[in-house]
């Protein structure tokens, strides 16, 4: 639905976005997630046609964004960042406008108009002026706005900003409500939104893609630690631990009467993870070791996202120092 | 065109609920109505009158009352159409709809020239009194205000170009009133430059004297050719600036 290739966009000398690739399949939702400043609103208003790149090219449902920029919007629900609005206008007057700027037939206008006004609960608004409404209801105008020529792709800029918890939960029930019938692309710089709403994510830090994958996936990549509490004599467990392939890093302390071991696996995937664990528990019990407790600890995405986004972070820095 | 429809009714509308609009076209009328005043004074005192100098032909051509309030009225008219949605924002929802750029600027465009012939549109009283108490000869009523509608065109279509070039309303306002009060003195040129070129053009250019011919019924089509470059060469700029905006 979303094909994205090789995408950068400089504003005079800052690049803020550089060489980024990811494509979003008919039926996702996709969380487009990174810190402020990453690039995610240039490249969601490339996508819209509101911006032009400095390189390569996207397209939207197989129309390329700049050269059949119109058929590209037509398949397009786009709420800008902030949801910008004309303050003088009462909300399902602005629907109406914008229905018939989208080329709703006549016919259906009032029809789309009532269904996106009780989509995006904004029905007990209708005939307030926008200016008077309050931030959350103004987000939803806006989510109303996107949907009223029955689009099948939402992209969505940052639509719980500036909102209450529970006008948050709101949004987030509305977002999953939408997406049993479209495709959504939403970014957002809070990892639990994508935790929330979104079955995959794109990862930005400083204009470049770190990671993209089911939430699953990014979560696996953080390494899981294998905690251990044991009991026996330290030199012994130093040296079994030592010898035993697969373990990374190794943090040994006291732990009461016994120790804690702490230690990385090496394994890329979950079996051979679970293979390593295996080895190290019979190694120790070879060695007589006693053992009270072994678990392990799955990072959890937040630490897989302020991993990926500072070390991207850190990089450019050292690049910057060497310069 | 798509989009032209909509975008000309929501312009209209955004337009009436503006209190400067409100302002600038009370002041306009203020102005106007003072005219005719000092105008009809004037003739009140003369008992015979030829029929080529009558209060009429004075109010369209020989005053300068008459289109001085163009200078500051089409400014204000069409400061806010492109610059007051890039300030605020609202310029990218409406930029991502499956409209074409030329439906947008035409739709902002005529809104604004809708509103200014509304404008005119009060002073018809003043020649509905003249004919009820004279003779008015109604050709050169319609030609006056053809002048008056063809001119503004032209300083509508600049301020339209100006709005969508500059990042605030008041630098578009000073701009356009600047463009129009050059092309304005260009055509004073016609009573400075020495017979020749330069005068010919300034006095093809001129307004004042197109309101003068206009108001003495004289249609001349050149004149009109004129303006209506003055329309379409801004409006076409226009359109390539707001495509710019796209590529910045
Ligand atoms: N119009 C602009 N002119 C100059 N720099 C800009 C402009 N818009 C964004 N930037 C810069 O580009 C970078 C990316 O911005 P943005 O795409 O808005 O990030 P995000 O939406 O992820 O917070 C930021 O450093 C921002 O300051
Ligand atoms: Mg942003």
């Amino acid at each position: 639905m979303i094909v994205v290739e090789h995408l950068s966009k400089s504003y005079g000398a800052l690049a803020a976005v550089s060489d980024l690739s990811f494509r979003v399949e008919r039926g996702q939702v996709v969380g487009f997630l990174g810190p402020n400043g990453a690039g995610k609103s240039t490249t969601l208003r490339i996508l819209a046609g509101f911006l032009g790149a400095s390189g390569g090219r996207a397209s939207i449902a197989g129309f390329d964004v700049v050269e059949e920029r119109l058929d590209a919007l037509r398949q397009l629900g786009y709420m800008a960042e902030t949801s910008p609005l004309y303050p003088e206008m009462k909300v399902r007057e602005y629907l109406a406008f914008r229905s018939e700027l989208k080329g709703v037939p006549r016919t259906k206008r009032r029809a789309d108009v009532d269904r996106c006004l009780e989509l995006a609960r904004v029905s007990d608004v209708a005939g307030v002026l926008i200016g008077h409404l309050s931030k959350g209801y103004r987000q939803r105008v806006g989510l109303a706005d996107a949907l009223i020529h029955s689009p099948p792709l939402l992209i969505l800029d940052e639509p719980t900003a500036g909102l209450d918890p529970n006008q948050i939960r709101e949004v987030r029930a509305l977002i999953a409500s939408l997406a049993e019938n479209h495709t959504i692309l939403l970014s957002t710089h809070i990892l639990s939104e994508v935790e929330a709403t979104c079955s995959r994510a794109v990862v930005l830090a400083k204009g470049r893609l770190v990671a993209i994958g089911s939430i699953d996936e990014l979560r696996g990549r953080g390494r899981p630690e294998l905690i251990l509490t044991l009991r026996g004599d330290e030199a012994i467990i130093r040296q079994v631990l030592s010898e035993t392939a697969g373990v990374g890093s190794r943090v040994i302390e006291p732990h009461g009467e016994a120790l804690r071991a702490t230690l990385s696996l090496t394994a890329e995937d979950e079996a051979g993870q679970a293979e390593t664990t295996e080895r190290i528990v019979h190694a120790l019990a070879t060695a007589t070791v006693g053992i009270r407790e072994v678990r392990t600890t799955k990072a959890t995405l937040e630490e897989v996202f302020a991993a990926l986004t500072q070390h991207e972070a850190r990089t450019e820095n050292e690049a910057e120092a060497k310069r | 065109m798509r989009g032209l429809w909509p975008i000309f009714k929501r312009e209209l509308f955004a337009h009436f609920v503006t209190p400067l609009a409100w302002v600038a076209m009370t002041a306009f009328l203020l102005i106007q109505g003072l005219h005719f005043f000092l105008i009809v004074q004037h003739f009140a005192g003369q008992l015979d009158l030829s029929a080529d100098a009558g209060p009429v032909q004075t109010y369209f051509g020989q005053t300068m009352m008459l289109y001085l309030p163009l200078l500051f009225v089409c400014p204000i008219l069409t400061m806010r159409l492109f610059a007051e949605e890039r300030r605020n924002g609202t310029i990218e929802p409406l930029l991502t709809v499956p409209i074409q750029t030329a439906g947008l600027v035409l739709g902002k465009y005529l809104a604004v020239l809708v509103i200014y012939a509304t404008m005119w549109l009060p002073t018809l009283f003043y020649m509905a009194l003249l004919g009820r108490y004279g003779e008015v000869d109604w050709h050169i009523v319609a030609s006056g205000y053809l002048a008056v509608i063809a001119i503004g065109s032209g300083y509508l279509a600049i301020g339209t170009m100006t709005s969508a070039m500059a990042k605030s309303q008041l630098t578009a306002a000073l701009t356009s009133a600047m463009a129009i009060t050059g092309l304005f003195m260009i055509g004073v040129g016609e009573f400075i430059f020495p017979e020749g070129l330069a005068r010919e053009l300034a006095g093809h250019v001129s307004a004042w004297a197109q309101m003068n011919d206009f108001s003495r019924g004289i249609v001349d089509s050149r004149r009109l050719v004129f303006d209506a470059t003055i329309v379409v060469l801004p409006l076409f700029i226009t359109v390539r600036a707001v495509d710019a905006w796209r590529l910045e």
